[in-house]
């Protein structure tokens, strides 16, 4: 069955967490990327949102690789929107906790070579001096295991704010985004998120990481209200949902018909709750969290919402998320 | 958005990394970007000249002779003049081969391109990082303590 490719619409794939083997399969699925995976979504937009990191090995091959399919996109008038999960912002934090050991080795190996093009820059006459990876980072940390400790010196060098892996991808993370009717964020909005701004968001984020900014509010990206943490929209059980809660949030962003969030595993797959205002996307692919089958979604121009999903036995229970809210979604056959 | 031009070589192996010809690298202080510069402008006035010609003349730029020394000096040449000649759409994505042979030359030799010692690194080693810079640890790297109570 070739992939049905969405021409200007936009896809939207959950939590990947180092696991680029799944991670392809689901651009796969969408026709999003071909057998020799390049882009191969045409006009699409895809929506990342959040949680590259941690869980898994391939971390960094993730962020390269989006950001190789973001150039192939905007060269054919598409585009690849990645934004921060909380364990982008953990990471940034140096708190490790969710690190899977192959995390390690992958940063462990980049540091090594990083530090290596810096050697050889030294060596060019004339070339502004690189400043040293690991300035100001201690040597050691009392009671971390001493096989570890260049490998979370690594990880603290590239992802601490101004890090040449924060700086390089992870400052150009969005943490909210709304395009047309759909508002994407890793765990959900409050009211209070708005009236904060969610352009000043976005900035007060991206200037953390960057260094320009020495902090970033914790009520923003850390607490459990967090726009990172929040679950409220999230519960597998639908009704448990704070719905009237989700209207009031959708009801301040103009225009704003749903959201889409990452962040809490649906082990039933992507489902809408709240009359399908919240769409829950994170399926757990990754090898570290529950191996969950790929799966992605689709919002067609017309906003048609459908699920692309690899479950052989999908016997489309969810088939209350492909009811168009005007037109049939339009689909377009390309031969892959 | 535009992407930013990476500062500094973060795998010798991926040469896309060094795009010269990046639409956004003029916001980036003079880096990378201008020894590139530098040393394809060498002594290339004639725009006539081929672009092996050109390629080999940028070869012997001063800016560079230190990194075409030593044991690896002949394979950084080697990937050097294949990122210049390339002509493919991401400049320098054809040229993998030379750069793995690279990258497998400085892992035999570890010291090909030694960190120069400046005269304030000592200094700047001897300045201790702030106390209280912690990081939390996964459960799987923490030496276990020799307390007989282990919730782990």
């Amino acid at each position: 069955m070739s992939p049905v490719v969405l021409i200007r619409g936009v896809a939207a794939v959950g939590d990947l967490h180092g696991d680029l083997l799944k991670s392809k399969q689901a651009l796969r699925l969408a026709g999003l990327i071909d057998s020799q995976d390049r882009w191969s979504g045409g006009s699409s937009t895809l929506v990342q949102v959040g949680d590259v990191l941690d869980r898994g090995g391939q971390e960094l091959k993730i962020l390269y690789f989006l950001e190789k399919l973001k150039r192939q996109a905007v060269k054919v008038g598409g585009n690849v929107i990645t934004m921060n999960g909380n364990h982008e912002i953990m990471n940034i934090d140096r708190n490790f906790f969710c690190v899977h050991p192959s995390g390690l080795d992958e940063f462990q190996n980049w540091a090594g070579w990083f530090s290596t093009g810096n050697n050889m820059k030294q060596l060019c006459d004339g070339l502004q001096k690189p400043k040293d990876l690991y300035d100001g980072i201690p040597s050691t940390f009392p009671g971390i295991k001493q096989q570890y400790m260049n490998g979370f010196r690594a990880r603290i060098a590239a992802l601490r704010p101004q890090g040449p892996i924060a700086t390089r991808f992870l400052s150009k993370n969005l943490t909210v985004l709304v395009v047309g009717e759909s508002v994407f964020v890793h765990g959900g909005i409050l009211p209070e998120h708005v009236d904060y701004g969610l352009e000043r968001i976005n900035e007060d984020v991206r200037d953390w990481i960057t260094g320009s900014r020495e902090t970033v509010s914790s009520d923003l990206v850390r607490t459990r209200n967090s726009l990172l943490w929040l679950r409220k929209f999230s519960n597998e059980t639908a009704e448990d949902c704070d719905c009237s809660l989700l209207e009031h949030a959708l009801s301040t962003i103009p225009g704003a018909r749903r959201m889409i969030m990452g962040h809490t595993i649906q082990r039933g797959g992507i489902n809408g709750a709240c009359n399908n205002r919240a769409i829950r996307i994170d399926v757990g692919m990754s090898q570290g969290c529950i191996n969950g089958l790929p799966e992605v979604l689709e919002i067609s121009e017309d906003s048609g919402l459908r699920i692309l999903t690899s479950n052989p036995s999908d016997h489309q229970n969810r088939h209350d998320l492909l009811i168009p809210e005007q037109h049939g979604p339009r689909e377009v056959e390309v031969q892959a | 958005m535009g992407q930013d031009q990476s500062k500094a070589v973060d795998s010798p192996a991926d040469p896309k990394t060094e795009e010269s010809s990046s639409p956004s690298a003029h916001n980036s202080p003079p880096s990378m970007e201008s020894l590139l510069a530098e040393a394809t402008a060498f002594g290339n006035e004639d725009a006539n000249a081929s672009l092996e010609a050109k390629a080999q003349k940028a070869l012997e730029c001063p800016c560079i002779q230190n990194l075409r020394s030593g044991p690896c000096g002949s394979q950084f040449s080697a990937a050097f003049l294949c990122f210049l000649k390339s002509t493919a759409e991401e400049k320098g994505s054809d040229c993998v081969q030379p750069f793995v042979a690279l990258q497998s030359c400085i892992q035999t030799n570890p010291n090909a391109f030694p960190k120069e010692v400046l005269e304030n690194d000592e200094a700047e080693t001897q300045e201790k990082p702030s106390e209280d810079y912690k990081i939390i640890p996964p459960r799987w790297a923490v030496e276990p303590t020799t307390s007989p109570k282990t919730k782990l």
